[in-house]
């Protein structure tokens, strides 16, 4: 990898503010449109105190806070895409890779099919997804040693698993539970009303992590030559896992688990702005964010005022917009 | 004297001999998809593959030749002892064949049409079944009657589901417009439209169904879209039959005149969702919480 450290030490602070700025204007651009249409001056109306009712509701009740969570949920889960791309030394790890949103899917779905309340559904979907990663690890450890390797298969496997129970509670569920549960695998994030604790976690991961990032940027060349260069790698590799699934957690119980964020982000990033930790980190933490709240934006508005799934359209922009760089990149 | 004795004679053994010819003559019916459907005699061993089929046949009166059911046929209480054969999403078609049923009553839209397929080449007599309108449900009860040799049960429970709908079509017939959001499912947000059957059902209360224009059936919406079409009155089923927990929501949001007129009413989703004669109970149910919205305009 030529120049991990030189370019980004050129140019990090530019990248950051135009992903910021990004952010920022996809951010305003879901608080202004909805299938409710509000004119410019309805919102400026709004925004400084008056608007009526409506409008005030539609702003302050819907629209800000699925905005907030969208943006939360989409940095989480490309931070933790980052993270398990470097941890596993593998492309194709996303947060999904090693089963955590298949045991957050069997606690939700599970506590959705004996007709639990949407506070239970999300607080067994965490438990699933904690039970998981707890689960991944102590297998993966077993007698002693674990390899990133033997984290991916253990990871793969159970994962397997758990899309197995999946399908068996499908099977199960009456036909009036079924959109719901199919929503939450897709991803959905109309329910997402308080996205204070997605932000507190993003902002206390990516700050953690941003130390980290030389460390990082040595483990991802390889484990031994991270040793040799003295970074104390199974440490650091424990702590990243830890804060990965932590991380995935929080974004999987906020919006279900919309995929493809976390696994396409990152990439982009690392094609355009090459591959230093210090920067991929809270750059995919910003470029996941805006990706994820245009998506859901475009979700809310294209077939308005029917809704579609939040992780159709996330699949939809990412491929081609991937593919062209990838294309190019040769 | 004589003759007339001997035509007396003859009437009464042509009465006597009227159910015979009622039972060889083969009884057919037309189905919802349209196809006739026949039994030589009046089905004795019945697999009803949805749960509104099988509460539609123990209201035809033809409960006790019930012999075979789909998961999730709860009511009436008596079903919930009948064999099981699968969910209707996935037939167990074994369990089906291992019946002998002499009748299958399949739901077009929510079987695989593969497996009911299946079932016919094996010989087996299918009726489809898929009541969309008030009037098909009470046709139904007399059709599932009629199969099963039950009209004298059957035909007054068609009959007073017809007269109740139509005292609340007479009732209501002229009431004034009211705007009517209905929400079938809270994770997604979920109404329906007019082609649906719980849209009749309002239309039959003077009701208008705010998403009534949408292209789905049940379409999935946004709670935005509520706000902007501003309903005068929301309804909502929930889970389980007393579960009112759907409307709260809504509270939160002072802008919806629904909600300034505290016109959120809960309607049992059993009563309004499943196509059978409990329909009119719902129903019922539905008028008199918009008349009570009209009262407080």
């Amino acid at each position: 990898m030529p120049g991990v450290d030189a370019p980004a030490r050129a140019y990090p602070w530019t990248a950051l503010w135009v992903l910021a700025l990004a952010g920022g204007l996809a951010m305003a651009l879901a608080v202004a449109v909805g299938s409710v249409p509000l004119g410019a001056a309805d919102l400026w109306a709004v925004f400084t105190g008056g608007g009526n009712e409506l409008q005030r509701d539609l702003i302050w009740s819907l629209r800000a806070p699925r905005a907030l969570a969208a943006f939360a949920t989409g940095g989480l889960l490309a931070l933790a895409g980052a993270l398990m791309q470097v941890l596993l030394r593998n492309p194709l790890a996303d947060p999904y890779v090693l089963g955590l949103s298949g045991g957050a899917a069997v606690g939700a779905l599970g506590a959705m099919l004996l007709g639990a309340g949407a506070m239970l559904v999300s607080g067994s979907a965490f438990a699933g997804a904690l039970l998981s990663t707890l689960l991944v690890f102590g297998l993966a450890r077993g007698s002693g040693s674990w390899t990133p390797t033997r984290l991916l298969l253990t990871g793969v496997v159970v994962a397997a698993g758990w899309g197995a129970v999946i399908t068996f509670l499908l099977t199960m569920s009456p036909t009036e539970r079924l959109p719901g549960m199919l929503y939450w695998l897709m991803g959905d994030l109309a329910h997402a009303r308080h996205p204070g604790w997605a932000w507190l976690v993003l902002v206390i991961a990516v700050a953690a992590m941003l130390p980290m990032g030389r460390s990082l940027n040595v483990l991802a060349r390889g484990p031994l030559q991270a040793a040799a260069l003295g970074v104390a790698v199974r440490p650091l590799e424990t702590s990243v896992y830890v804060l990965a699934s932590l991380v995935t957690a929080v974004a999987v119980t906020t919006a279900g688990s919309v995929g493809f964020v976390g696994l396409i982000v990152p990439h982009l990033l690392r094609l355009v702005l090459g591959n230093d930790q210090r920067l991929i980190l809270p750059a995919s933490a910003l470029a996941g964010g805006t990706l994820l709240t245009l998506a859901d934006t475009l979700a809310r508005i294209l077939l308005a005022p029917q809704q579609l799934p939040v992780g159709v359209i996330t699949a939809l922009l990412g491929v081609p917009v991937f593919l062209f760089l990838l294309y190019r990149s040769r | 004297m004589v003759a007339r004795m001997g035509q007396w004679t003859v009437f009464t053994i042509l009465i006597a001999l009227l159910p015979l010819a009622a039972m060889a003559a083969p009884r057919c019916v037309e189905d919802d998809v349209g196809r006739e459907v026949c039994l030589e005699h009046p089905a004795q061993r019945i697999v009803g593959l949805s749960p509104g089929a099988v509460e539609l046949l123990f209201s035809a009166g033809a409960g006790e030749q019930v012999v075979g059911a789909v998961g999730f046929s709860d009511e009436p209480p008596a079903a919930r002892k009948v064999p099981r054969v699968g969910s209707y999403k996935r037939l167990d078609l074994e369990a089906i064949l291992a019946l002998k049923p002499d009748l299958v009553i399949a739901w077009r839209s929510g079987n695989p049409a593969g497996q009911t397929e299946q079932l016919e080449r094996l010989g087996l007599t299918v009726y489809y079944s898929e009541p969309v309108r008030f009037e098909m449900i009470g046709t139904t009860l007399e059709r599932f009657a009629r199969l099963a040799g039950t009209e004298q049960l059957g035909k007054p429970v068609a009959e007073q589901f017809r007269a109740g709908i139509d005292a609340l079509r007479q009732r209501h017939g002229d009431a004034k417009p009211i705007t009517v959001f209905y929400q079938v499912w809270e994770e997604p947000l979920m109404t329906v439209n007019d082609r649906h059957l719980i849209s009749e059902a309002i239309r039959l209360c003077g009701g208008v169904n705010v998403f009534g224009e949408l292209p789905a059936l049940t379409p999935r919406i946004g709670r935005e879209a509520v706000l902007g079409a501003d309903p005068e009155v929301i309804i909502a089923g929930g889970m389980g039959e007393d579960n009112p927990a759907w409307l709260d929501p809504w509270r939160e949001f002072g802008s919806l005149t629904a909600v300034r007129r505290d016109n959120l009413f809960f309607v049992p989703p059993s009563t309004l969702q499943r196509p059978t004669p409990r329909m009119l109970e719902g129903t019922r149910r539905l008028c008199k919480h918009l008349e009570q919205a009209r009262a407080r305009r």
